[in-house]
């Protein structure tokens, strides 16, 4: 029997930097390995222990993907440490995904926080390699400053591509950022948006997802149609360490990616 | 209908230290005689030793038997070949009701959902439960109020009720018929009157302890759910909280609770392993997130999270609520906190919703 704790060995192929917190690794796993947008692994590095994260590539490309990470704990210090040759470890893919047959033929909007953008990105790939099915993709993304922004480049690309519209926002502007600057909730008035088939994917900070949640449901968003990420402290991926527990839900195993609709009856969902 | 037999004390024991030739046979001991309640340890029986017949349940809880405080789970990058292929066989003596009840959430955890724990199941299935009925309680003993008997009605392979000079041995499973066949020569069909006076003595215990339990007006199976959520926002929580040290003691001794941390170790130079060491909700980072994130971060959250756990996520999830009635958390806690006054506590201060 297979035993679910065993992770498959990987090696990093690359690291590129994103901003001065931020790097993607792109990882090559030596057994076969797939995923879909919204699941999340757990990379995992023998001797030192283990996290997850939320790959941030293109599902299609299946010989290897990204992760986005930001330098915010001991496992994240450590890979922002490290060089290409530690061994690594990979569990997973782990929790649902995206659904994305309830996206097809709708208005998507996507929102997204800081380095909250590296899953999404994953989710746009797959939805720029099909987007026949879905009406229209709607991109907005806010970061701290420019400097925190991941992606800068690839952005004005995908604003080029058709039925993709993109506006992006910084907290706090300084002489070299052009754009607009606030919140990521001041770019969520007047939309191109056709409320009765829209579906809105929100992925950032809880409190950028509270805010954000309540300005969607103010615009006409039901709550059923709000698509959260709500990352816990994920340890085992399978519902039974117990840590990521939501209400009646895991956030491994029932999610990591939920309607407000499943949540909005739940106490403290944003702390 | 269960097959039931009659055994003598002599042959049971013959029986008992016979199966040590193909099993590591756990049985209950006692380290030192107390005053007034005896404590009852879980031992890998001694050659020669008799068979302890435990009047309530051990100290340890069921599950340590199945998941270890600090076990190994996988090496490596190995094969598929490894640990999950090797378990002991064993036999457990000693098991109670309110035991195997609890367990049910452990099985429920480890072998069904999204995939099945192949260690888990492995020693679930190289070992055979020989359970038995209670034939006293602690104080804390409270099994009634989950609707819980103090005698197995489900969930064991073999069960021991004591009766004169021997035991009728009902057999649940086909794991304990075998090993009754291997035996065969100990064990003769009970009679209708052995039968009946066993169900004389167990209506006389849950007497004895539905008198014991009734002045505490404890909550119901019922109503514990409604009563958590209810009382989300009291100060119960945090009024409890005040004597918590910390020690994790009630979930580490909870034979319902089953959270886990993974973790690595270092073997040797180039050699590593993953670990799983058991969790306690009551531990301050038990939540806490990379960054420094905690949605747990009060001890009062922390206890309303154990009882959220308990009777509002299981009860959705399962239609139990994770508690047994065991009462070992109530005598493990340093802080005197307990759950049956905990429940009560909310139930006082809740303001019933019309």
């Amino acid at each position: 029997m297979k035993n679910i704790f065993r992770p498959i060995e990987a090696t990093i192929e690359d690291i590129i930097v994103e901003t001065p917190a931020i790097k993607t690794f792109v990882f090559r796993p030596k057994e076969k390995f797939s995923f879909r947008a919204g699941q999340f692994v757990e990379l995992t590095f023998p001797g030192i222990g283990e996290a997850p994260f939320t790959p941030s590539s293109d599902p299609n490309i299946k010989d290897r993907f990204d992760v986005t990470i930001m330098k915010v704990g001991k496992i994240t210090s450590l890979l922002h440490a490290i060089s290409m040759d530690i061994p690594v470890g990979i569990r997973g893919p782990y929790g649902k995904g995206y659904p994305l047959e309830n996206f097809h033929g709708k208005d998507i909007l996507i929102v997204g926080g800081g380095v909250g953008l590296a899953p999404l990105r994953s989710l746009l790939f797959t939805l720029f390699g099909e987007i026949d099915k879905y009406n229209k993709v709607l991109l907005r993304y806010g970061a701290r400053t420019g400097q925190d922004m991941i992606y800068k480049n690839a952005i004005p690309e995908w604003a080029k591509k058709d039925k993709i519209d993109v506006l992006t926002t910084v907290d706090v502007g300084d002489p070299s950022w052009q754009g607009n600057v606030g919140l990521v909730t001041t770019i969520l008035k007047d939309m191109p948006i056709n409320m009765s088939k829209a579906v809105a994917v929100v992925c950032g900070p809880p409190i950028m997802m509270k805010f954000v949640t309540l300005k969607l449901l103010d615009l006409g968003f039901k709550p059923q149609d709000i698509y959260l990420s709500m990352e816990k402290n994920m340890s085992c991926g399978l519902g039974k360490c117990g840590h990521c527990r939501i209400g009646k839900y895991y956030s491994c195993k029932d999610g990591p990616v939920f309607t407000y609709e499943q949540l909005k009856d739940i106490y403290d969902i944003w702390d | 209908m269960n097959i039931i037999y009659y055994v003598e004390s002599a042959q049971l024991n013959t029986f008992f230290n016979q199966l040590k030739k193909n099993y590591r046979v756990f049985s209950a001991a006692v380290k030192e005689p107390k005053g007034k309640e005896t404590d009852y340890y879980y031992q890998n029986t001694p050659e020669g030793a008799p068979l302890l017949y435990n009047s309530y349940r051990a100290v340890e809880p069921l599950k340590a038997f199945f998941t270890h405080p600090c076990e190994k789970v996988t090496d490596y990058f190995t094969p598929e070949k490894d640990i999950t292929d090797v378990a002991d066989k064993t036999v457990i003596f000693g098991v109670k009701s309110c035991d195997i009840a609890g367990h049910k959430i452990q099985d429920f955890v480890f072998l069904e959902g999204v995939e099945a724990d192949a260690l888990y199941r492995l020693r679930r299935e190289n070992t055979v439960l020989v359970s038995g009925d209670c034939i006293d309680f602690k104080e804390v003993c409270h099994c009634l109020a989950w609707d819980i008997l103090p005698h197995p009605t489900e969930g064991f392979d073999l069960n021991l009720s004591p009766l004169n000079d021997g035991y009728l041995v009902e057999v649940n499973s086909q794991k304990g018929a075998e090993l009754i066949r291997e035996h065969k020569e100990f064990f003769v069909l009970a009679k209708d009157a052995q039968v009946a006076a066993r169900k004389v003595k167990r209506e006389n215990l849950i007497a004895r302890l539905k008198k014991h339990l009734a002045p505490q007006e404890l909550i119901s199976k019922g109503s514990a759910q409604k009563l958590v959520k209810d009382g989300y926002g009291l100060d119960t929580w945090k009024q409890f909280m005040l004597t918590c040290v910390e020690c994790g003691g009630c979930n580490l001794i909870c034979d319902t609770c089953h959270c886990f941390l993974l973790s690595d170790a270092k073997v040797s130079e180039g050699k590593n392993k993953k670990l799983r060491l058991w969790d306690a909700c009551l531990y301050a980072n038990y939540a806490r997130v990379a960054g420094g994130a905690n949605p747990l971060k009060a001890r009062a959250q922390r206890l309303r999270n154990r009882f959220m756990k308990k009777f509002d996520f299981f009860v959705d999830n399962l239609g139990m609520p994770a508690c047994c009635g065991c009462g070992r958390c109530i005598e493990v806690c340093p802080g005197k906190i307990d759950i049956r006054e905990v429940l009560k506590d909310l139930a006082k201060k809740v303001i019933p919703k019309t």
